[in-house]
């Protein structure tokens, strides 16, 4: 499996650690990440996209055409680059006046969308593409007693009808990729609500009143960490908890891993060589209590 | 203050390809606001009342209100309207049909602002850069900015930059 790797901006410019064991795990499973130049900015999902669908499609068009141009489908990392990508992908080849349009401003830029790769991300390279039980086989230290709270993300599954994979109202993809490492996945109450991520700038309390009933549920549930794949979610689930403890006056110190990083562990990959000192909620606890 | 109703701002709804359509199927069960985090932890957020505005034609109360700009865009109320509006997907194109008029949360202007000068909304940084060698990455690549003020220019995504002061 061969894909043009799509790092977005937040993996790359503020949480390499996440990068860099996702390029630690992927070749183990046959995945070749090609780095492509030319790419920018997906762009943003919220902003750009509620300010001109024009320019939100074109640009997102710019970044498929240029995966195009080498012959190959594109792996986000990010799902706010995967709703991006995925939905301009779909959109142009439903609607062809889009495309057209779409078309004719890429032109100005000597670029031109054909609609012939596909977008996939890395939720659904790992439970569909992979599966759990190459996963699984690959394990050879598993997490045994670390009881997990999957966060999956709003823009890993929905919209649905554009998305098409997993069940949005009771997924399981990430629960048993996290259960394959030999970890838990536990239910939680909220464990579908949003991290808010786009109201963050726009009304910070009620965004982290939002987290703050995430993670007392989690705290609640009695559950050692949470496990996402989406870097904005990682951010306001982990600096978030800081934000919460300034505002209410709270303590919480969950620690927050993407998923690549538990399944880094659980392949054997030794702990020095991921970046856990970059976590803002120290890991050290959850490392002790593994034994790695 | 007797309110303004505007027809033509539903019809004008409805005819966005694809989304539009879906609003006149609403029947105001309110769904979409059980559901919807905004609605929960802001107490603001209502996308039952804002598709009954469009829905009535309060345009203008509509397109003013910042409250608009609170949804989270997380789809919740897209998957379980039991008619099959997409909600979430209309309020986008209220937002950008407020946007026209200047109903721009100052956090997006900058987001257009530094998407023109960079190509990116989170640009690369030294010291990330610095840190990303260390773990033995390649530095982070850079955007191909020109492509992205073309696009920015011609799409007119520029007239949304954070408004300058008039010159002396």
């Amino acid at each position: 499996m061969e894909y043009a790797i799509f790092l977005g901006c937040n993996i790359p410019n503020r949480l390499p650690h996440i990068e860099l064991a996702v390029r630690k795990i992927l070749p183990e499973f046959d995945v070749e990440l090609k780095d492509i130049d030319g790419f920018g900015c997906c762009p943003d999902p919220i902003g750009i996209q509620a300010l001109s669908h024009e320019a939100w499609a074109t640009i997102a068009a710019r970044n498929i055409a240029v995966a195009e141009e080498q012959g190959l489908d594109i792996l986000t990392l990010c799902m706010g680059c995967y709703e991006s990508l995925k939905t301009i992908n779909y959109e142009i080849k439903h609607d062809p006046k889009l495309k057209a349009m779409v078309n004719q401003n890429l032109s100005k830029i000597g670029k031109e969308i054909k609609g012939n790769i596909k977008v996939i991300g890395i939720l659904e390279l790992l439970y569909r593409d992979i599966g759990v039980d190459k996963i699984s086989s690959k394990v050879i230290k598993p997490l045994s007693n670390l009881k997990v709270a999957a966060h999956y993300g709003c823009h890993a599954l929905k919209p649905a009808y554009i998305i098409q994979f997993d069940d949005p109202s009771n997924p399981v993809s990430l629960d048993e990729l996290i259960n394959a490492t030999g970890a838990k996945s536990m239910p939680y109450i909220n464990k579908n609500l949003c991290c808010g991520t786009g109201i963050s700038g726009i009304d910070e309390k009620s965004q982290l009143s939002m987290i703050r009933e995430k993670f007392t549920q989690i705290i609640r549930t009695n559950l050692d960490c949470i496990v996402t794949l989406c870097p904005l979610c990682y951010i306001q689930l982990e600096m978030g908890q800081m934000l919460v403890n300034k505002t209410f006056g709270e303590n919480i110190k969950i620690p927050v891993f993407h998923y690549a990083e538990l399944l880094a562990l659980a392949m054997g990959i030794e702990e020095k060589e991921l970046g856990f000192k970059y976590h803002r909620v120290k890991v050290k606890p959850i490392l002790e209590m593994l034994a790695i | 203050m007797v309110q303004q109703l505007s027809n033509e701002f539903r019809d004008e709804i409805l005819a966005i390809a694809h989304v539009g359509p879906t609003l006149s199927y609403c029947y105001q069960c309110g769904t979409c606001s059980g559901g919807c985090p905004s609605f929960r932890f802001t107490g603001k957020f209502n996308p039952r009342k804002i598709i009954e505005d469009v829905l009535l034609g309060f345009k203008e109360e509509l397109l003013n209100d910042p409250v608009i700009w609170l949804c989270c865009v997380c789809h919740e109320c897209l998957e379980h309207c039991p008619q099959g509006v997409l909600v979430s997907e209309l309020l986008m194109k209220i937002r950008e049909i407020a946007s026209k008029i200047g109903n721009i949360p100052q956090n997006f202007r900058i987001e257009v602002e530094t998407l023109y000068n960079t190509g990116q909304i989170n640009p690369k940084n030294p010291a990330i850069d610095r840190r990303r060698v260390q773990m033995g990455l390649k530095e982070a690549p850079s955007a191909p900015v020109e492509d992205y003020k073309k696009i920015i220019e011609i799409t007119g995504l520029i007239k949304y930059m954070p408004e300058k002061k008039e010159a002396e």
